[in-house]
């Protein structure tokens, strides 16, 4: 290992050694914003040249001076760069040079060195041409807004919305319609329950870009609707690039706070995972646990129980600050050849980053709430059923370790990345619970709560990524294989809740707060994507044409198990002192009286709350790109998608040994279909600077592993009840088809100097089969859900976005910029019979039930509003960001139960950064965010009724510093 | 470049490995059984064989064994039954199946039996979809929740001793009776039949339980019985439905009550003794000792004894079944519970410090609204168990704002400071010769409110103790003394 990292030295350290600079930069195609192959490079007045490789990218080495560098390429005009300074040591990046395709040739451009030198222009120009609707956000800009984590940074892009913190959305559209990918390959997600990927555990200073398309096309896979975003993690620097950061923030109301609420973790807990500690005793496993009707020797049970951990209770600890760290290095290096004044000489690019982070959250008035409709149509207000509230304390590590090394000739690249995520959250709690009696189906009590939770999450991805240009750049052969293993796991979730009573103080009831419990719960997946594709350039009708084809394939492999203990007391109980800290010492344990405290399994074996499946996607696609007329450019794509899903599960009764009526699913296929989608997109320049887009796209939505399923899940967090869908019903036939979904696209685009834009988009979809939770009316006193294809659905909407500074004013206010964007959408969905009869049986006098309604995780709107300030010569850049979407319906409800609606959060942030030091290799950065001092609420509603709290919680104002150093 | 050829294939697992060792084969043998002397009884063996199943040998002791179904060639994992004919001794036999595998390695597993010569021990596993009859003298173990299904009837002779394996949650074991099945459970003063967990060393023919106290609970569930008779629920179509009944998962359709039968027959349910149930069956849902669910007043049920349950004694979800001669005796929630618009009548009980509600008597949950009555009992609200802890009840009784019912004829004794009538201003609430154990002064301190004409300090056991002795533990542990 110490010679690894000695030779990583070695590296970094010869190119100190150099005495040559360098210039590097970028060739682009000025009408395509393509970069071009083959361009030559040729320092005036000199032998010494290159040419550009497929990435457009050229390096030339030569002795510090000033230099002109000339640019041509066969029917371009020749661009002469003027003034190019060369200093020993350093490298020269000419970051973004445009070739202008010329019918005379004869011309020369002559352009400075500074003009080529803008950055954000790189990322519009892609957007301007591109076949897909596209926005993004460069890591020049996350390092402007200070983001910390993907979801901070993806939220500045038009659309683009986030729930709980950790989910991205795109057009306001749910959680199923949305798709993540990592360097263009698919990824597990994290979290069972959800289609989309938990964004919160990407350090921003492993990632490139984010990328978000809105329109489907045939190189895409097929199984988003509201967008694919796309997160590309760190490439290959132009430079040699060591860079360490610190940075710290303060929340007056979290941080150093001698009443922040926490447990005892392990070891490593710092590093992001559990040492064992929160591990299940290995005898817990088996089918008959110790116990005293087990058969076991007393001296066994008691060994039993002790060995699980027996901290039950949170405590009080002061937090510290939240601080991260980070390092970056990376280097491209040239391996000379003889004779390399002309041509391209080999590259071997490497980067190696590491991050750290460690973060409090402290909530000291939380709530919840579980509300119940009156049956009475005039009583229009709400009741509770149960109300919790209280404090939560959360501290999560974040670290992320990405390395890369990349080879590349003229005309070939290859790379290979490695990255490791690894996020552990210690949550602790303590509630006070009220039960109301008089409420439906509840019995009616008060209970003080210890809640002990640790979510460990970690995530592996290799990619090997080659491309190849051939027969000029005519030919571009591009293909990636990228296997990723994801884990989430939440060892040792602890709840333990004394009940109140009137008469004999504070004991457990398991009719009322529940006797203490404990759950393990693990989710691993991996995932081996590969792809490939080749793209043919051409002329047809005179202009630029492009052909392009290729296969992926996808295998997804998923195990899901939870494991749940109960306490019971095998005597009566006896709390004199009720603290959860004490109740598992020696004296309460089985078999010493009272309390007589041991463990009941509520697993069977096999365990239906466990289950495997696996996916296996297999693509191919054809798409042309065109000019039928000059103005016109028209993408046709097609692409064929062969899916099957297979289960591997049962239903509790079937695990009850019941073989007769029980189902069990081994290996079985639950879904399998072929389809095609086809893809429409017309882009009309209507000017130099402004586009007219249509697009017209069929995607799909299919259903989760868990919801092709006999899964009987009970979510211990909510105590929900989660049924697969293949169980039927009177009114359910358990077949649950994938949804398919018709997407039209308008927008117009305007293009203006200095990166200033305008756009304005409409878009209609409809959906055939949606798919929405519904409530299973049959029972009443738990709440249990089935995942159904309910009516047809459909949404339109419209987006605005603009980009523009205040050089109009006058020159110095050119600093500022102004940007917004503005997503606005109206959806609806037929409602089942089993939601639209249970509303009509709970109809208030002057409500009137609709058939339709919103589609639940549609937002109606979301807002990003910004204004930056950017001094060059000073080295400041600051900016003041505000982001909300509209109440958006969460949980569909209908009957006694209200629906849930999630209330805009106004997210107000300002960032501000400094460069010092004379080449500004010192930066230093302020924020503060949550300006307004929102709270994060949601709230049931009903026909007139007051809003009653879901949710509600105070993240509060925090104020962070950071600084960072550019060796 | 080799770190990354050995991700890889760490990554893409499928490949195999040409020099791989195979585990050998494993073997699982079946729970100790008894089989009578002369029958043959099948057994089920799981394995698992990495290298691929080949073949499998069968040994037997006191009886022969065959294979009645092998594993499959070149399976990794399956099941093998054999069948084992008992000799005709009585005694311990025994059945070794040996697998062998591709590579020729070996695993096997022994399963041990009772050859007896004559069976007392039954295990039921699976739902009762055909006409049954549990016979006097005889234990039947419950695996798992077993559904008594509609059109079917079982019959419990008197004497018998039902018990429930441990487990909570989907693991939890109970029987039910669904809706248009049939109990017939008529045990005798004698000869009362029996309903507890696997760990209680009872045997037919005992009233006391000669290992477990009576306060331990929650080892097993309970008793449920359903029936098509009308419900108070508030279902999202109305009030003529059916609803699940709490704990048991919609996705079984045996767990639905309710309808408008209210003459509905669900059986006879006489001389029966529920023990140490009540396990957690899942998502905050305890199983009460007897849950009966839109029952019908066909139904019979008389002289029930519920001694430690973990939730509720008798709960009543709607329904119009009367029931007479109860005891709840030690339970860790409520003693009488009812929801739904109950319309039947509880008559001569006794409550015996339970430690939630006594009485928790909830009103409509529809626009269907009709009361019940409760009558003839006493209650003894408060006591020492046998380890000497205070057992409490939350308070005397405890109604809704919207419950109907006429209280008549209890007297309330064993009365701690704290403990109240929670309502007395319920309009559909009546309260008739309710004596409290307390004097006239401390009176107006155990009730909220008013005192009602109907309350009054003093007084003397209500309950028929008569009916209840000799066949309830209650009575065995000397507790009917004195009321």
């Amino acid at each position: 290992m110490r010679y690894y990292i000695s030779l990583l030295f070695a590296l970094i350290v010869s190119t100190t050694y150099a005495q040559n600079g360098k210039i590097r930069g970028t060739v682009f195609e000025k009408g395509t914003g393509e970069s071009l192959v083959g361009v030559t490079v040729l320092l005036k007045g000199t032998t010494i040249g290159t040419m550009s490789d497929l990435d457009g990218k050229f390096t030339i080495e030569t002795q510090p001076g000033t230099y002109d560098v000339q640019l041509s390429y066969i029917s371009y005009q020749t661009v002469m760069l003027t003034n190019v300074s060369v200093k020993p040591g350093e490298v020269t990046i000419l970051d973004e040079v445009m070739l202008q395709e010329s019918a005379t040739e004869l011309q020369e451009i002559i352009v400075t060195a500074e003009a080529v030198r803008k950055t954000e222009a790189a990322l519009l120009t892609v957007k301007k041409k591109s076949a897909a609707m596209l926005d993004g956000i460069s890591s020049a800009k996350i390092r402007l807004t200070g983001d910390a984590t993907a979801v901070e940074a993806a939220k500045r892009v038009t659309g683009v919305s986030i729930e709980d913190g950790k989910y991205v959305y795109i057009r306001g559209l749910g959680d199923r319609y949305s798709k993540t990918t990592l360097n263009q390959m698919e990824i597990p997600g994290l979290d069972p329950d959800k289609n989309s990927l938990q964004m919160d555990i990407f350090p921003t200073n492993l990632i490139d870009n984010i990328l978000v398309s809105k329109n489907f096309t045939a190189d895409m896979p097929a199984d988003f609707t509201g967008g694919l975003l796309n997160v590309e993690t760190k490439a290959f620097p132009e430079e040699r690039v060591i860079s360490v950061s610190l940075s710290a923030a303060f929340n007056p109301s979290v941080h150093l706070n001698p009443d922040f609420i926490t447990y005892d973790g392990g070891k490593t807990d710092f590093l992001g995972f559990d040492d064992g500690t929160r591990a299940l005793p290995s005898l817990a496993r088996e089918n008959t646990i110790p116990s005293p009707v087990s058969g076991n020797a007393n001296q066994e049970v008691f060994d039993f129980i002790s060995s699980f951990n027996s901290q039950l209770g949170a405590k009080t600890q002061q937090s510290f600050v939240d601080y991260s760290a980070g390092i970056s290095l990376g280097d491209q290096l040239t391996i000379k050849r003889k004779n390399s004044n002309k041509g391209v000489d080999p590259k071997i690019g490497y980067i190696f980053s590491l991050s750290y982070k460690q973060e409090y959250k402290l909530y000291d008035d939380a709530g919840y709430g579980e509300y119940q409709r009156f049956k009475d149509p005039e009583l229009y207000d709400m009741r509770y059923a149960t109300i919790s509230e209280g404090v939560i304390g959360e501290k999560s590590v974040l670290v992320g370790i990405l390395g890369g090394l990349a080879f590349k000739t003229q005309f070939s690249k290859i790379r290979f990345t490695a990255m490791r995520l690894q996020n552990g959250e210690s949550r602790a709690a303590q509630f006070t619970i009220i039960n109301d009696g008089e409420a439906v189906g509840q019995s009616g009590y008060k209970a003080y709560s210890d809640n002990l939770e640790y979510n460990e999450r970690s995530l592996t991805n290799l990619l090997l990524h080659g491309d190849h240009v051939f027969g000029g750049d005519k030919w571009e052969l591009d293909w990636r294989i990228s296997p990723t293993r994801s884990t989430s796991d939440d060892p040792d979730i602890r709840k333990t809740a004394f009940t109140e009573t009137t008469t004999s103080g504070l004991n457990f009831s398991s009719g009322a707060g529940g006797n203490p419990s404990r759950i393990w719960r693990s989710l691993d997946e991996t995932n081996t994507s590969s792809k490939i594709d080749l793209t043919r350039k051409y002329q047809l009708f005179g202009s630029e044409a492009k052909t392009k084809l290729g296969a992926s394939h996808n295998y997804k492999n998923r195990s899901y198990e939870i494991l749940s203990f109960d306490m019971q007391f095998y005597s009566g109980q006896s709390w004199p002192d009720p603290d959860p800290n004490t109740v598992l010492i020696p004296e309460n344990i089985f078999p010493n009286k009272p309390n007589g405290i041991y463990y009941q399994s509520l697993n069977n074996d096999p365990n239906p709350n466990e289950y495997k499946s696996n996916s296996t996607n297999i693509a191919a696609y054809i798409s042309q790109e065109f000019y039928p007329v000059k103005q016109l450019k028209a993408i046709l794509g097609l692409r064929v998608e062969d899916f099957v899903m297979n289960h591997t599960g049962r239903d509790q009764k079937y695990a009850n040994g019941d073989f007769e009526n029980g189902f069990n699913l081994d290996n079985e296929e639950v879904l399998s279909s072929t389809d095609l989608f086809p893809s429409v997109s017309l882009i009309y320049a209507i000017t130099k600077n402004q586009n007219l887009r249509a697009s017209f796209t069929k995607t799909i939505a299919r259903p989760s592993f868990k919801e092709l399923s006999y899964a009987q899940i009970i979510d211990p967090i909510t105590n929900r009840i989660f049924n697969g869908s293949l169980f039927k019903y009177p009114d359910w036939d358990g077949n649950l088809t994938e949804t398919r979904i018709t997407n039209a696209d308008l927008r117009w685009e305007w293009f203006l100097e200095r990166g200033q834009m305008l756009s304005a988009s409409g878009f209609f979809k409809t959906f055939d089969n949606p798919i929405e939770l519904v409530r299973i009316p049959e029972q009443q006193t738990s709440t249990e859900y089935q995942p159904r294809n309910v009516g047809d659905g459909q949404l339109y909407g419209f987006e605005l976005e603009f980009r523009k500074d205040l050089a109009f004013i006058s020159p110095t206010m050119g600093m500022f910029s102004l940007s917004s964007n503005l997503t606005y959408v109206i959806s609806e969905i037929e409602m089942s019979d089993v939601e639209y009869n249970s509303r009509k049986g709970y109809e208030k006098v002057g409500e009137t039930i609709e058939r339709k309604r919103e589609m639940a995780g549609q937002s109606p709107y979301v807002i990003n509003a910004g204004i930056t300030y950017a001094n060059t010569e000073i080295g400041i850049d600051a900016g003041l960001f505000y982001n909300v979407k509209g109440p958006t319906l969460s949980i569909v409800g209908g009957g006694l139960f209200p629906d849930i609606y999630m209330l805009p959060y106004n997210s107000l942030n300002f960032g501000i950064n400094k460069k010092f030091g004379k080449e500004g290799k010192t930066i230093v950065d302020l924020k503060i965010s949550n300006i307004l001092n929102e709270r994060i609420e949601s709230v049931y509603q009903s026909f007139k009724a007051k809003d009653e709290t879901y949710v509600n919680l105070n993240p509060g104002i925090t104020f962070g510093i950071g600084i960072s150093y550019m060796f | 470049m080799i770190t990354l050829i050995a991700s890889l294939a760490i990554f893409s697992s499928c490949k195999k490995d040409e020099d791989k060792t195979y585990k050998s084969p494993q073997v699982t043998a079946p729970a100790t059984q008894d089989v009578e002397a002369g029958a043959a009884v099948d057994m089920e063996f799981p394995y698992t064989s990495e290298a691929g199943f080949k073949s499998s040998t069968v040994s037997a002791t006191n009886g022969t064994a065959t294979i009645k179904t092998d594993g499959t060639a070149d399976a990794k994992s399956g099941t093998i039954v054999v069948t084992f004919t008992a000799s005709s001794n009585a005694g311990a036999g025994a059945v070794v199946l040996t697998v062998t595998d591709k590579e020729s390695q070996t695993g096997n597993a022994t399963a041990v039996l009772n050859v007896v010569l004559e069976q007392m021990t039954f295990y039921v596993s699976s739902n009762i979809t055909a006409n049954t009859t549990w016979e006097t003298g005889k234990v039947y173990i419950l695996q798992s929740r077993i559904a008594v299904v509609a059109n079917v009837t079982l019959t419990i002779e008197p004497g018998v001793v039902v018990k429930g394996e441990a487990g909570a949650g989907s693991n939890a074991t109970a029987l039910l009776i669904a809706r248009g099945g049939k109990i017939m459970a008529e045990g005798t003063a004698d000869q009362p039949i029996i309903f507890t967990s696997v760990a209680d060393e009872l045997m037919p023919g005992q009233i006391v339980s000669p290992n477990l106290s009576p306060e331990v609970n929650g080892l097993w569930g309970g008793v449920l019985i359903l029936g098509k008779a009308r419900i108070s629920a508030s279902n999202d179509n109305g009030d003529v439905s059916e609803v699940q009944i709490e704990g048991i998962p919609t996705s079984d359709p045996n767990g639905l009550y309710g309808g408008n039968d209210d003459n509905d027959n669900s059986g006879v349910f006489k001389y029966v003794s529920i023990r140490h149930g009540g396990t957690n069956i899942g998502s905050g849902n305890e199983i009460n000792g007897l849950s009966l669910g839109g029952v019908g007043s066909g139904t019979v049920i008389e002289n029930v004894e519920i001694v430690a349950n973990q939730d509720d004694g008798v709960e009543w979800y709607g329904g119009t079944v009367n029931v007479k001669n109860l005891i709840v005796w030690n339970v860790g929630d409520d003693g009488i519970d009812t929801d739904q618009s109950w319309s039947g009548t509880v008559d001569n009980f006794i409550v015996y410090t339970v430690t939630g509600h006594n009485f928790e008597l909830d009103g409509p949950e529809g626009t269907y609204a009709a009361g019940h009555n409760i009558q003839n009992g006493t209650v003894v609200a408060s006591g020492l168990d046998s380890d000497g802890v205070l057992r409490v009840s939350e308070d005397l009784i405890n109604v809704d704002n919207n419950s109907i019912v006429n209280l008549k004829n209890i007297f309330i004794t064993a009365i701690q400071a704290g403990q109240k009538i929670n309502r007395v201003t319920a309009a559909g609430v009546t309260f008739e010769g309710i004596e409290l154990d307390v004097t006239v002064d401390a009176l107006p301190g155990h009730v909220n409110g008013a005192v009602p004409a109907g309350v009054t300090a003093g007084g003397t056991s209500k309950a028929d103790a008569s009916k209840f002795t000799g066949w309830t533990w209650l009575d065995a542990d000397g507790k009917l003394a004195g009321l």
